[in-house]
């Protein structure tokens, strides 16, 4: 089998679960020295057993195969699951399957939020280490976010719980099952509500075994609960196409994209979807499609629009009603009366000039959970003829399915004394309700109140049963992201400890049999998605297919014609002044306002426990360790507020105190806060690190307001220092990145003919390859996904707020953000940087001991063994690249994250060393996977062929911005890019001659009259 | 050598006949004519009496510094670099800039002892025992700190290409200025320290031969080799003197010019200069002539050897000093100028923000101490107010202390990319490590002006007993003079 | 068997010289002369000749630039090649000051080394004492009393005329 990201293997069958249930053995577990000791298996000598096996093997058939993989998954979980800490690689037995130090790879979903990417992951020596997308997903393709990349290090989060707890003790399944039988009785006897409080569920067959719930249980009630959530998009098409749904946008298919407040490339419903369709659509060589952001502060899709403007979060309607007003005068009907403008009209007009040209090619959408505004929003996408086009009703995104109302509501019927029975499955209300206080006096007055969650947080820690569900690389599953998108979820490893699916306690409490998960997985998509298509008759192979892809696209079992628009958006544009109005008349127009916003790393706060997110730049302020006010350059030079100064923030429904950091491009009147921070029980990484702002969430006619239009801000006197990664966000003037207007770019104006510098060295030898890079600036979309992957494959360590306060970040691959324009209205650009291997390196000419070199193949490699830690090679770095350990990352108390816990080194990739104190390191090109993947052609007896590596950076991009490859090659898609009109080297001049080549951005302005 | 010497010397005033022209009297180098046995008091008593309190305060605050040194240097090989204040865009700073302080600190201890041997200049006798010990201890000094500013200082011996190679074909990388640094230094030390010592063999003779006994005498019979004062050892000894000077004196321009290629071969704004090697050579010889100044200033009063070390010899002194912080001025004027004349834009940056950045201070300080103070020079009142030279002596230490460090760290914390821009803020084990090595350094003087003579004694006799040997001659013959 | 010495003991090198030149006049053979600093003009009037000691560091130079040159070129060209920063693998340029080093150190080294070799001088070693002082303020010149021919009472004489401080006769191993 080969693991060169070729998949095609790795799917465990019926065998493997057997495996699976012997390996669960009866508590105290039986311990071993190998599984050939367990299974009696006779012992093979020699390192490869049966010698190394070619990629593929004609000879097995596919049940040999597959009984072989159920070993393997089996085996794979011995290696992690009874001695997580201690393990070598205990799989000695003669598998030609699975080989120690060869790794598989599994197809899976991820958990990591409800959008439901398909992954490929990395299962190495039985332990999951690399999560990647799935390339063959029609939806979300090979990219991932930086979340989904993280996701693997969760999995070997300390406070992970061990076990089920009953009142806080921990307890055995038996012991809790009991109680909560009993009490679910109970709760049936007194006619008291069941509720099941959910996030957003996409799991087909979990919402089966939800509605045996309710069919079991008259009272039950099932909500489903998300922090931030869509609820009013789904209200808003209720009313306007009589389908209570969040659609599914085809972004690809937009010529024009108009977002109000909405994050579609960072955050919003679906991102790796989007930004992956985005970059499709945004080709410079075509003609690419136009993208208008209105938003109150600077997200990472506002830093990549064409026309970024500024709009606090209270006018966004009078936007939104204002492009309709146009648009609607364009048809030649009456417009709505409209008092004024919220900002320039002219460029109002340019907007909704370029949406009319556009129109059933165009798309507008709004993150506003205000159903007013999302009335005249698909009033917009209606009168541009999008429904239908750009705008999917009829297979629906299935990924946000909050409903805010009925959560308020079953808050109130707790606190009326109504439920008796309450189970929480991946929702933390006690930390993200907007109103903490109210649900937990409501949850004391439920009888029995049950989480699922994985470790004590803010309301597992005052649940009567917490019954751990598997992290997501443990556990079985499925996901329907989008309407008849099928995915299957499997696991990579056996439990680390003894957690259970969250479905089979479910069913068990259901009194199901048999109640594991697994089977019940297997009847249901016999039963319903098996049925659905004809091309596989055997449901064996079909589910084995599935699995090994999987994903299953399953035609619609129905097909509703699309809906027309039908709602009142005159009243909607009525009430959005109404509000307008209250604000004129109080005299708020002054005030400032209050934005919160979903950071790209902490997400909702669900993973604020990894320490890959906490240290993850924020894609804009580059911040790290925690949230803040960003706050307009011009409201900190008013207010006399600089970087780092604590303030309070007051609104009518809480108070906050949170640094500053002036962010250009802020809307003067606004303060935008991320939320996701201020956990106070989640581990010792992100405890209380930053600051919870969802108190100050509000309710506005039942849907949660992520925004708040009178706050008052008071200066505390205090000081906290940001840790920023970057300090200096001016280019100087410096040719660093070069950019081209796409009038230039089609003119032919552009061109790369850099004039080659004159040498009085001789040419070396040329090696077998020329490894090389081409990183699309325009693709890029700042995305921090490819600095966790660099981090995950490379085993980068974590150092921690003190250390990056002191510029001492260790990721290999940096994402430089630069500001040119004014400060009010800045044009923002992102730039990868990493080790651009320089041909002429002048990092190698200064290093004493010769602990780095240009090998063979133009790859600038470090030796850490020779390396002394002169730093003289990272001061004589153009790129400043270079990373130095300052001190023994691994290990060492100081810096307590992953590296330091040995359940949490068991992320750590074998194939790259760890670095110890006093080394230098720096990007490697991922060079471990370049030799895999020689190794693999050399035993497939073939070329290497271009796409066979793909560095840990490239597989994550969404967008593929990154290209990597042999330039030696003519016809290596890296090779072509170097043809490109746009491509550059940063610093030429220096005669560093890079291999790492960058396309210049192409600046596309939306030209108002 | 006094031999090479006596003939630039003109004639002994007193004794020029009446009926020859008259001639510039030479300069007396020793006041009130001392005879031989009274030099040899005067040099060897410090050696043999309980040494002043002066010397105890000195010594004690030297000790207790370079105790702090130790503690440091060990807690920093314990816990690793980070506990410095640098960074991924600063990754050299304090370490870095005390090691070129302390190497130019010694060249003018070279200067002095080969260079100006070589001219003739026969003032350099009273001072050029402790000038030569100052090299060696601030070599010492700067030694430390290529050792211990590196990551991993247990594996430091990587960087000496030694027989046997136990790593196969794996040798060091000869292009490196580092590597270079590492030859340069060795050799500089050695050699300096030979000479030091061959200069010293015939004192020990005379020291052995005042010791009454027990270990002094055993300790100094050793020493000095047994050296009897043979005329025709003498004669062999003073061409290998010169021989040794001649090698000494190309090998200290280059070391200083090898140092400052750690800055020049990088590409670096502010570091890639073509003009670093003069311009750091003059910047040692300056620095080196203020420390020689604060220590026999210091001396002559501590041992009252102002009988030998005279205003005049200070005078000297302050005229090279004077002379060399020229040379350093005009090197920052030129970088300026080639910065604006050149016409590259980051060097151009370099330059704007050396002067205006948020280390503008440091650069300031710089000017002031390295540009002006030396202007004070010209008036003959201060160069004879032993007060005034000690403020200037010191001033001039610091001055070129932030010269390297602007150099340094100025050009460091804002390079190409703005991006990896970065401040670099000292931390106590940066402050402490520095004033440590001065520790290291005072001790080493202190211990050595009290147990071995600080004043080549037989250069000293040599020069006085040219004056009676002059009498003589001028009293027969006449002598063309000629004047150095 | 011990030899046996004449010493005669100077108060100033003036003195020294003179009765260094009538010794020789007089056809003695000058044994050695001791005195607390090179006297100047000594060297004319014993007739020493020039020191050969600087072909030792002109001879170990060339050598030692040689081999520092070889070095280099055998590590970096020959041994392993290794690309550093694409410069060719004979960076003759960069391997200068290394060479010079070398050189200096060596030849250096090798020139005091000589001199010790030729002049005996070595740790532990015992000082010929003719005389008192000759390493402070005395300077002394001796006569080797080699065969009958020598008239001790002529040098005796000889050395009173010119006024030597003391003369001594002296038994010595040598």
């Amino acid at each position: 089998m080969s693991d060169s990201g070729v998949r095609g293997d790795g799917a465990p069958c019926k065998g493997a679960k057997h495996q699976l249930v012997q390996i669960q053995a009866p508590e105290p577990p039986v311990y071993w020295k190998s599984v050939a000791e367990l299974h009696g298996a006779p012992r093979s000598s020699g390192e490869f057993p049966g010698g190394i096996p070619p990629a593929s093997q004609p000879g097995t058939t596919r049940r040999d195969f597959l009984s072989l993989m159920g070993f393997t998954l089996a085996a794979a979980g011995l290696a992690g699951c009874r001695a997580p800490v201690q393990n070598a690689i205990p799989l000695l037995v003669g598998s030609d399957q699975l080989i120690p130090g060869v790794s598989d790879w599994y197809a899976t979903t991820c958990r990591g939020c409800a959008a439901s990417c398909s992954l490929l992951v990395k299962q190495r020596d039985g332990r999951p280490i690399k999560i990647e997308g799935n390339a063959e997903s029609s939806i979300f393709g090979g990219g991932t976010c930086a979340t989904g990349q993280a996701t693997v290090l969760s999995l070997y989060d300390d406070e992970r719980l061990r076990g089920p707890l009953w009142q806080g003790q921990s307890a055995s399944w038996e012991e809790v099952d009991r109680h909560i039988l009993e009490s679910l009785q109970a709760a049936q006897a007194s006619g008291r509500s069941i509720a099941l409080l959910s996030g957003t569920i996409t799991s087909p067959s979990t919402r089966a075994i939800i509605s045996a719930w309710q069919a079991r249980y008259p009272h039950f009630v099932h909500v489903e609960y998300d922090p931030t959530s869509l609820s009013a998009v789904r209200a808003a098409n209720k009313e306007s196409f009589g389908l209570a749904v969040v659609p599914h946008y085809a972004f690809d298919k937009a010529r024009v994209i108009v977002a109000l407040e909405a994050d579609f490339l960072g955050i919003w419903l679906s991102p790796v979807e989007f930004a992956r369709q985005y970059a499709t659509a945004r080709r410079p060589e075509s003609t690419p499609s136009l993208h208008v952001q209105f938003e109150s502060g600077l997200s990472v899709s506002g830093s990549n629009a064409d026309l970024h403007l500024a709009v606090a979060p209270s006018e966004l309607g009078l936007v939104a009603a204002a492009l309709l007003a146009r648009v609607v005068r364009k048809t030649g009907h009456v417009e709505p009366s409209l008092a004024n403008d919220p900002l320039d009209s002219r460029k109002l007009d340019a907007v909704a000039e370029e949406l009319w040209k556009h129109r059933g090619e165009s798309l507008v959408i709004s993150g506003s959970n205000d159903v007013a505004v999302q009335i005249v929003v698909n009033a917009l996408n209606a009168t541009l003829g999008n429904i239908g086009k750009t705008i999917d009703l009829a297979h629906p995104s299935l990924q946000r399915n909050g409903n805010d109302a009925a959560m308020l509501e079953l808050v109130e019927k707790m606190d009326r004394g109504e439920v008796h029975a309450l189970l929480m499955l991946g929702v933390n209300p006690a930390y993200d309700y907007h109103d903490p206080a109210r649900f937990l006096s409501g949850l004391e007055k439920v009888a029995l109140s049950v989480s699922f969650s994985d470790r004590r947080d803010e309301t597992s820690s005052r649940v009567h049963a917490v019954c751990p569900d598997h992290h997501f690389l443990e556990a079985w599953g499925d996901a329907e992201p989008v309407t008849s998108h099928f995915s299957l979820a499997q696991p990579l490893i056996a439990p680390l400890f003894n957690t259970r699916h969250a479905q089979e306690s479910l069913l068990k409490w259901l009194g199901h049999e048999p109640a594991d998960y697994y089977t019940y997985l297997r009847e249901f998509w016999q039963k319903n998605i098996f049925s659905r298509q004809q091309e596989v008759h055997d449901f064996q192979s079909f589910w084995d297919r599935s699995l090994q892809d999987g994903l299953v696209t399953a035609p619609p079992s129905h097909v509703p014609a699309e809906p027309g628009f039908h709602g009142n958006w005159k009243a909607a544009v009525a009430s959005i002044l109404e509000d307008q109005g209250q604000h004129q008349q109080t005299g708020l127009a002054e005030h400032y306002e209050l934005a919160l916003y979903e950071s790209v790393a902490m997400r909702d706060g669900r993973h604020a426990n990894n320490p890959w997110l906490l240290e993850l730049p924020d894609p804009i302020s580059k911040v790290t360790w925690g949230n803040y006010a960003a706050i307009a350059p011009a409201a900190a030079a008013k207010l006399k507020l600089a970087d780092g100064d604590v303030i309070r923030l007051k609104t009518e429904t809480g108070q906050i105190e949170l640094p500053v950091l002036v962010q250009p491009g802020q809307h003067p009147r606004t303060i935008s806060v991320a939320l996701g921070y201020g956990r106070s029980k989640v581990g010792r990484a992100g405890q209380n690190v930053g600051v919870n702002a969802y108190p100050l969430v509000r309710v506005k006619d039942g849907h949660r307001q992520l925004n708040a239009s009178e706050v008052t801000i008071e200066k505390t006197g205090r000081s906290e220092k940001l840790a920023t990664t970057q300090t200096h966000f001016s280019m100087e003037g410096r040719p660093i990145v070069l950019e081209t207007s796409l009038d230039e770019l089609h003119q032919g104006r552009e061109s790369n003919a850099e004039p080659a510098l004159p040498t009085l060295w001789a040419a070396r030898p040329e090696g077998e390859h020329a490894w090389g890079m081409a990183i699309d600036m325009n693709a890029c979309t700042g995305c921090s996904a490819c600095v966790v992957a660099c981090q995950a494959e490379n085993n980068v360590p974590v150092v921690g707020k003190g250390q990056i306060e002191r510029i001492r970040i260790m990721h290999w691959i940096r994402l430089d953000r630069y500001y040119s324009g004014p400060e009010d209205d800045p044009v923002a650009v992102h730039q990868p940087m990493m080790c651009q291997h320089c041909q002429n390196a002048p990092c190698e000419t200064v290093c004493p001991v010769l602990a780095t070199t240009t090998s063979s193949e133009g790859l600038n490699q470090q030796v850490y063994n020779r390396c002394i830690g002169t730093r003289y090679c990272a001061n004589n770095c153009p790129y400043k690249v270079r990373r130095f350990n300052w001190y023994n990352y691994t290990d060492n108390p100081q810096f307590d994250f992953n590296m330091e816990s040995p359940l949490g080194r068991m992320v750590l990739n074998p194939d790259v060393a760890v670095r110890s104190r006093g080394v230098m390191e720096k990007c490697s090109m991922c060079v471990q996977r370049i030799q895999l993947a020689k190794n693999v052609a050399l035993q497939g007896k073939r070329e290497l062929a271009d796409g066979d590596i793909q560095t840990a950076c490239q597989q994550a991009c969404p967008t593929q911005a990154i290209v990597f490859g042999d330039l030696k090659d003519p016809n290596s898609r890296v090779s072509q890019l170097q043809h490109s009109r746009r491509r550059y080297r940063v610093l030429d001049e220096l005669g560093t001659r890079p291999n790492v080549s960058y396309l210049k951005k192409v600046r596309n302005p939306v030209k108002t009259t | 050598m006094s031999s090479t010497v006596t003939r630039v010397n003109g004639k002994a005033p007193a004794e020029s006949a009446p009926e020859q022209v008259p001639m510039l009297p030479p300069p007396v180098w020793v006041d009130d004519n001392p005879s031989l046995r009274q030099i040899t008091d005067d040099i060897a008593r410090p050696l043999e009496v309980r040494p002043g309190t002066g010397w105890w305060i000195c010594f004690g605050l030297a000790v207790a510094a370079l105790i702090n040194l130790g503690g440091m240097v060990a807690y920093l090989v314990a816990k690793g670099i980070g506990i410095w204040g640098l960074n991924n865009s600063v990754g050299w700073a304090f370490a870095i800039t005390n090691f070129v302080f302390w190497i130019g600190i010694g060249h003018a201890g070279t200067l002095i002892s080969a260079i100006l041997l070589l001219f003739r200049q026969q003032w350099r006798t009273s001072i050029n025992r402790s000038a030569e010990a100052m090299t060696i201890f601030a070599v010492m000094c700067a030694g430390i700190f290529p050792a211990i500013h590196v990551g991993r200082p247990w594996l430091v011996y990587f960087i000496f290409p030694y027989f046997p190679n136990q790593r196969g074909p794996l040798w060091v990388n000869f292009r490196s200025p580092l590597v270079w640094d590492v030859f340069a230094i060795s050799t500089y030390f050695t050699i300096s320290l030979v000479f030091w010592y061959l200069g010293m063999i015939p004192d020990l003779a005379t020291l052995r031969d005042r010791a009454a006994g027990g270990i002094k005498k055993f300790v100094f019979n050793v020493l000095s080799l047994g050296w009897s004062g043979s005329h025709r050892t003498w004669s062999r000894y003073e061409i290998v003197s010169l021989v040794l000077a001649g090698l000494a004196t190309p090998l200290v321009l280059s070391v200083h010019s090898i140092v400052s290629m750690d800055f020049a071969t990088s590409l670096l704004p502010g570091w890639h200069t073509t003009i670093f090697p003069p311009y750091f050579v003059a910047g040692a010889i300056y620095s080196g002539f203020g420390m020689v100044l604060t220590l026999l200033i210091i001396t002559r009063y501590t041992m009252n050897l102002q009988r030998y070390i005279t205003v005049r010899h200070l005078d000297k002194m302050a005229k090279v000093t004077m002379l060399t912080g020229m040379i350093v001025s005009y090197a920052y004027l030129t970088e300026f100028f080639a910065a604006w004349y050149g016409g590259n834009l980051y060097e151009r940056y370099h330059f704007v923000n050396r002067a205006t950045g948020p280390y503008a201070w440091c650069f300031y300080l710089m000017v002031l101490c390295n540009v002006i103070t030396p202007q004070l020079l010209w008036f003959k009142k201060i160069r004879n107010s032993v007060a005034l030279l000690f403020v200037v002596s010191i001033l001039v230490n610091i001055g070129m202390w932030f010269e390297r460090f602007v150099i340094i760290v100025v050009s460091l914390h804002r390079a190409f990319l703005p991006s990896g821009w970065g401040m670099f803020y000292p931390t106590i084990y940066d402050i402490g490590i520095l004033v440590g090595s001065f520790g290291l350094f005072f001790t080493c003087f202190l211990l050595f002006i009290r147990y071995l003579p600080m004043i080549a004694m037989w250069e000293i006799k040599g020069v006085v007993g040219l004056g009676a040997h002059k009498m003589a001659l001028s009293s027969q013959e006449q002598e063309e003079p000629v004047n150095a | 068997m011990p030899e046996r010495f004449l010493v005669a003991t100077f108060t100033d090198s003036e003195t020294l010289l003179t009765a260094v030149r009538a010794v020789r006049q007089n056809s003695f053979r000058i044994y050695d002369v001791f005195a607390p600093y090179p006297v100047h003009d000594l060297d004319h009037a014993m007739g020493v000749k020039h020191s050969r000691l600087p072909w030792v560091t002109f001879v170990v130079g060339v050598l030692a630039l040689s081999f520092a040159l070889i070095f280099q070129f055998y590590t970096s060209v020959l041994d392993w090649p290794l690309n550093v920063g694409g410069k060719p693998d004979n960076s003759t340029l960069a391997f200068v000051p290394i060479c010079f080093e070398l050189t200096v150190l060596l030849s250096g080294l090798a020139t005091v080394a000589a001199l010790f070799l030729r002049t005996r001088l070595y740790p532990g070693k015992h000082a010929q004492g003719f005389a008192e002082d000759v390493t402070n303020d005395t300077f002394a010149l001796v006569l080797r009393w080699r065969d009958n021919a020598f008239d001790v009472h002529r040098a005796r004489r000889v050395l009173e005329e010119i006024g030597a401080d003391r003369i001594r006769e002296r038994e010595a191993h040598t």
